[in-house]
């Protein structure tokens, strides 16, 4: 407990150092401005990829607790494709509406992580780890395929659609757009916690789950709907961006082992200070001609996503 | 029948298109411990899993404490049962200790470790176990869940596989005990002298309930030959 203690303060610690060299690091130079204006223009960006990555972080966790699997990710399996695709879908059917009525925006996104989810519980819920991430790449070729083909056919919403598939919004976010999927992010990371139990007993198998009182079915649905929520919120926030959801959870289970009472919120923590150090790192390191935080988390969590591949299932 | 805490009629179960059982009936009484005996693949897990409520399109009669467990809540569930499955998973690498903390009851799993012969792996990942530690160790949160056993039913799908001789016998006398504390006890075993030691054996042919009864009047030559293929018990 005493060790668990250590290693969330110290994240703890980590974490809020990260958001001080991010709030003073940038392409603008090293510093806050004369005036605190380069501050100001980085705090909702940094705020946001906490909070994406938070939700990140703990939606793969969920993910891959509610399929029981060490290779899910809602980045990989196609989830924030999904929601990528919603968004796509909304912007085609009427960008005017939606840029006048924002709240519609996170509302597609939700429904198209839903959708995708729900096509992913059933195509392979309770199948093998492969399985389910052969399902989660075919679905996340297909709603890759199908934002580039609205991208394609409506003009108007390509350049926020691309920005968005690269995962490249992080640096458009302003507190008046950010404030509400940073709102949605926290509340999906607070009531995927809430499933830590549940978690917990569906590791030891369906039926176990169920003798010790879980409802299996629910606990589920719960897990979908949460994890969708997240990654609607996330998607809104930051655009696509995988592995964060694989990488979190599996660093909170090697620091502070598998159960989901403190790997959950070490996930929420590691996830939130990975997504802002690969933001960071991004703009800072080639300030010409900055990465987003995907192309980032991609370059640094694909040898990751090797090296948990080739180690023996858990 | 009516003093029977576990009570199934005309119990049956279809799985993709093949009857996996058929039209069973049993009843198990507080303090009875039941053996269900057959070959491989003659539905033992399946009538477990169907007795636990598990398999909610099982057709036909199920009581257990007085509730149909498969429209029984999961809560109410887990206060009149405790389960064994035959091939226990953990999709993470707990400890021994992190299990228990799992289980309904920590300390009672602490208890049921000693008593098992785990005491000093508590500490251990289920990983670093051997297969028998490790089917003990879950057997230890399902002894858990049982709490006083009083009133519950207990159902263990093939407990000793993987056991050693030491720790086979330690289960057998922790499932008596239940029994003698209140427990409804039902067993699958491959085990013929455990058994024996049953107060009644139920045996199960290609999904059917051949023979109910003490284990003399069910485990004669007659059915063991038919049912084995004539190997000796």
């Amino acid at each position: 407990m005493d060790r668990r203690a250590g290693t969330f303060g110290l994240a703890a610690c980590l974490l809020a150092l990260l958001a001080l060299g991010a709030l003073a690091c940038g392409s603008a130079g090293f510093g806050w401005g004369a005036n605190g204006e380069l501050l100001m223009l980085r705090l909702p960006r940094v705020l946001a990829a906490l909070a994406a990555g938070c939700a990140l972080g703990l939606g793969g966790a969920n993910q891959q607790g509610v399929f029981r699997n060490p290779l899910a990710d809602p980045g990989l399996t196609g989830v924030f494709g999904g929601a990528l695709l919603g968004i796509a879908l909304l912007l085609a059917g009427g960008a005017d509406f939606a840029w006048n009525h924002r709240w519609t925006l996170p509302a597609a996104a939700f429904g198209g992580a839903l959708a995708t989810s729900g096509v992913l519980m059933l195509a392979a819920g309770r199948r093998s780890s492969a399985q389910l991430l052969l399902a989660g790449l075919g679905l996340n070729a297909f709603t890759a395929a199908g934002t580039l083909v609205v991208a394609a056919r409506f003009p108007e919403a390509r350049d926020v659609l691309v920005n968005g598939a690269a995962g490249d919004w992080l640096g458009s976010a302003t507190l008046e757009l950010a404030w509400a999927p940073i709102l949605g992010c926290l509340s999906a990371s607070v009531l995927l916690l809430t499933q830590a139990g549940a978690l917990d007993r569906l590791a030891l198998g369906e039926d176990t789950a169920r003798c010790l009182g879980t409802e299996v079915d629910a606990a589920r649905r719960h897990g979908v709907l949460l994890t969708a929520l997240a990654a609607a919120a996330a998607t809104c926030l930051v655009g696509q961006v995988a592995f964060i959801g694989l990488l979190a959870p599996h660093l909170a289970r090697a620091l502070v082992g598998p159960r989901h009472g403190a790997m959950l919120p070490l996930a929420g923590l590691l996830g939130g200070g990975l997504l802002l150090l690969a933001d960071t790192l991004g703009r800072s390191l080639w300030t010409q001609a900055p990465l987003s935080a995907a192309a980032m988390t991609a370059l640094l969590g694909a040898p990751a996503f090797v090296w948990i591949a080739s180690r023996r299932h858990e | 029948m009516s003093d029977a805490l576990l009570q199934a009629l005309r119990l049956s179960v279809d799985l993709a298109g093949r009857a996996a059982l058929d039209g069973v009936a049993l009843s198990v009484a507080a303090g009875e411990v039941v053996a269900v005996v057959g070959a491989n693949g003659a539905g033992k897990t399946t009538l477990l899993r169907a007795c636990a409520g598990l398999l909610p399109t099982a057709t036909g009669e199920l009581s257990l404490a007085g509730v149909d467990p498969r429209k029984a809540a999961a809560g109410q569930l887990s206060v009149r049962l405790a389960y064994a499955p035959q091939h226990p998973q953990s999709a993470w690498d707990f400890t021994v200790e992190e299990l228990g903390e799992i289980s309904p009851d920590p300390q009672a799993f602490r208890l049921w470790l000693d008593r098992l012969g785990l005491g000093d792996k508590f500490r251990a990942r289920l990983s670093r176990l051997s297969g028998g530690e490790r089917k003990a160790a879950h057997l230890c949160v399902t002894f858990a869940a049982l709490g006083d056993a009083y009133g519950k039913a207990l159902l263990l799908d093939e407990p000793t596989t993987a056991l050693d001789l030491c720790r086979s016998e330690l289960v057998a006398r922790a499932v008596r005990a239940s029994a003698q504390a209140g427990a409804a006890v039902l067993l699958a075993t491959h085990d013929l002298a455990w058994a024996r030691a049953c107060d009644r054996v139920l045996v199960l042919q290609e999904s059917r309930l051949v023979a109910v009864g003490t284990p003399a009047q069910t485990l004669t030559d007659e059915v063991v030959r038919a049912t084995w293929g004539g190997v000796p018990a």
